[in-house]
């Protein structure tokens, strides 16, 4: 038998449900896998092996009964305090309505995913808990700030993982490590318990190996059905400027080609206010999050975060107010988009996950760090408030995977996952299927030709 | 503030400055902000379309 961690997630629950797989073996060989391989990674730093196993005992028969889980390290458990990736509690331990609606669903958590200091950044290299590593090649970045969740589902240590995206975080990270990653419309999912639940920018969302996956556990997450529907009748809006430019060029053949495979009728579009919404995106972040940090926070900081936070506090109310105006213009350019189209497509990044060493991206413009490129892709979800999803559809030459981005109308989930569904089929599940743990020249054998340093790694702190 | 923070900050600004500028010199004078921005749903068809 393959190894349960290789099933899918509603294959783990349907064969959990049926008494074809018992939960405390599952929940032992996802610990043993973790344990296997995580080394290299660093993406689930903290475990739970008691307390899961208490979750276990009291699991209801909910839809993820006995399902182990791992959730980022922004979230209140009730034995758990999340950090934000920075040293210290960023909120005390608590129930979360992240935790109640797993808990209820019989889901069992394993531990907590890594995340980018602060969750301010998106490539997962800086955290107090150390580099996140790619499970497709551990010396390059997991992405972030959800990295240590797309990199857990990625090496296939659990099925499900929980991200948050204020700026991309849970998209960004699902393209480096060629998973699916849906960033809810803002406010689906709870926020209670999360530590950005201050934001109006910030929304949560799940990390699977593919789109019926992430429906599932998304249903469990913001409790409502998303049925399935058809996703080949779509028109899919392409707005070139700016989110087709400037990008690597194999990236941008895969994602081209997958809208041709997946037969979409394309409909060019432009949107009113583009070409600001990466400063009004970096602005309206800045804007919610600075009033959060105390003094002390900013003396631990990572130094270069710390000289970044510096950057931003010379910015003006002026541009602040500037930044308003952008957003209510592109929300309404989005609205009336979507009346001529059913969904936007375009890269979720604009180039394949870059070294930890040196986490910046090769463009056609010149190397450049990779923050600026990879908020100009996500921000206008979160500037918006629409659902967004990351598709995997493709591997770059680099060996790295490639990733389409497409968005849809408030509240239209469901929508998301059929598209998504779809673009599977047509690639013929190549990229969401694909094993980085099983390729020759991949994954974990590469780290260690690599000669690295493993990054540190926790066990529990409770 | 050491060397180290200024350079940070100056690289920062070759990144990000040219944008934040663009932006605070857009003519965004007939732009109004959402006054009941609420980022779960579609803006208000109340709301003027940005441009008038």
């Amino acid at each position: 038998m393959s190894h349960p961690q290789d099933l899918s997630l509603r294959e783990q629950a349907a064969a959990v449900a049926a008494g074809e797989l018992d939960p405390g073996e599952l929940l032992d060989a996802t610990f043993a896998r973790i344990e296997e391989r995580d080394a290299a990674l660093n993406s689930v730093v903290v475990r739970f092996p008691d307390e899961a196993r208490r979750m276990l005992s009291e699991a209801p028969r909910g839809p993820l009964r006995g399902v182990p889980v791992v959730v980022k390290d922004m979230f209140r458990l009730p034995w758990y305090a999340p950090t934000d990736g920075a040293p210290g509690e960023a909120a005390p331990a608590g129930e979360s309505a992240v935790y109640r609606r797993l808990r209820d669903a019989g889901a069992v958590i394993a531990g907590i995913g890594q995340c980018h200091f602060w969750g301010a950044g998106s490539t997962g290299h800086i955290s107090a808990w150390g580099p996140c590593g790619n499970p497709w090649n551990p010396a390059h970045c997991a992405g972030g700030s959800s990295g240590g969740s797309a990199s857990a589902v990625g090496a296939r240590l659990v099925a499900a993982a929980v991200g948050t995206d204020g700026g991309g975080s849970v998209r960004l990270p699902a393209a480096y490590c060629g998973v699916t990653g849906m960033k809810v419309t803002f406010g689906a999912i709870e926020t209670e318990g999360y530590t950005h639940g201050y934001s109006d920018m910030g929304a949560i969302g799940p990390l699977c190996r593919d789109a019926a996956d992430a429906r599932l556990f998304c249903e469990v997450l913001t409790g409502r059905a998303l049925n399935r529907g058809d996703g080949r009748p779509l028109r899919v809006g392409v707005a070139r400027d700016p989110w087709w430019a400037n990008l690597d060029p194999e990236i941008e053949r895969a994602c081209d080609a997958a809208i041709d495979a997946a037969g979409w009728e394309r409909v060019e579009l432009s949107l009113a206010g583009a070409e600001h919404q990466q400063a009004a995106a970096l602005v309206c972040l800045t804007v919610q999050s600075l009033p959060m940090l105390r003094p002390e926070d900013l003396a631990e900081a990572d130094p270069v975060l710390r000289a970044l936070t510096k950057f931003e506090l010379t910015m003006t109310p002026v541009i602040v107010y500037q930044a308003a105006r952008i957003r209510s213009l592109l929300r309404r350019a989005a609205a009336d988009a979507f009346t001529r189209c059913d969904v936007l497509a375009w890269p979720t990044v604009p180039a394949p996950a870059p070294p930890i060493e040196n986490p910046t991206v090769e463009l056609p413009s010149g190397r450049a760090p990779a923050d600026p490129g990879n908020l100009r892709q996500t921000g206008m979800g979160n500037l918006t408030g629409m659902p967004g999803i990351s598709v995997p559809v493709g591997l770059h030459s680099s060996g790295l995977p490639m990733a389409l981005q497409l968005q849809g109308p408030w509240g239209e989930e469901a929508r998301l996952f059929d598209a998504a569904e779809h673009l599977e089929q047509a690639t013929g599940r190549e990229f969401v299927d694909a094993d980085p743990g099983s390729r020759e020249t991949g994954g974990r054998a590469q780290h260690q030709d690599a000669g690295l340093e493993a990054p540190r790694s926790y066990t529990s702190r409770s | 503030m050491d060397e180290t923070e200024l350079a940070v900050m100056r690289v920062a600004d070759g990144v990000y400055g040219p944008q934040l500028r663009a932006l605070v010199e857009a003519d965004l004078a007939a732009t109004w902000a959402e006054p009941d921005l609420d980022p779960s749903r579609a803006p208000s068809a109340r709301f003027p379309a940005g441009t008038e």
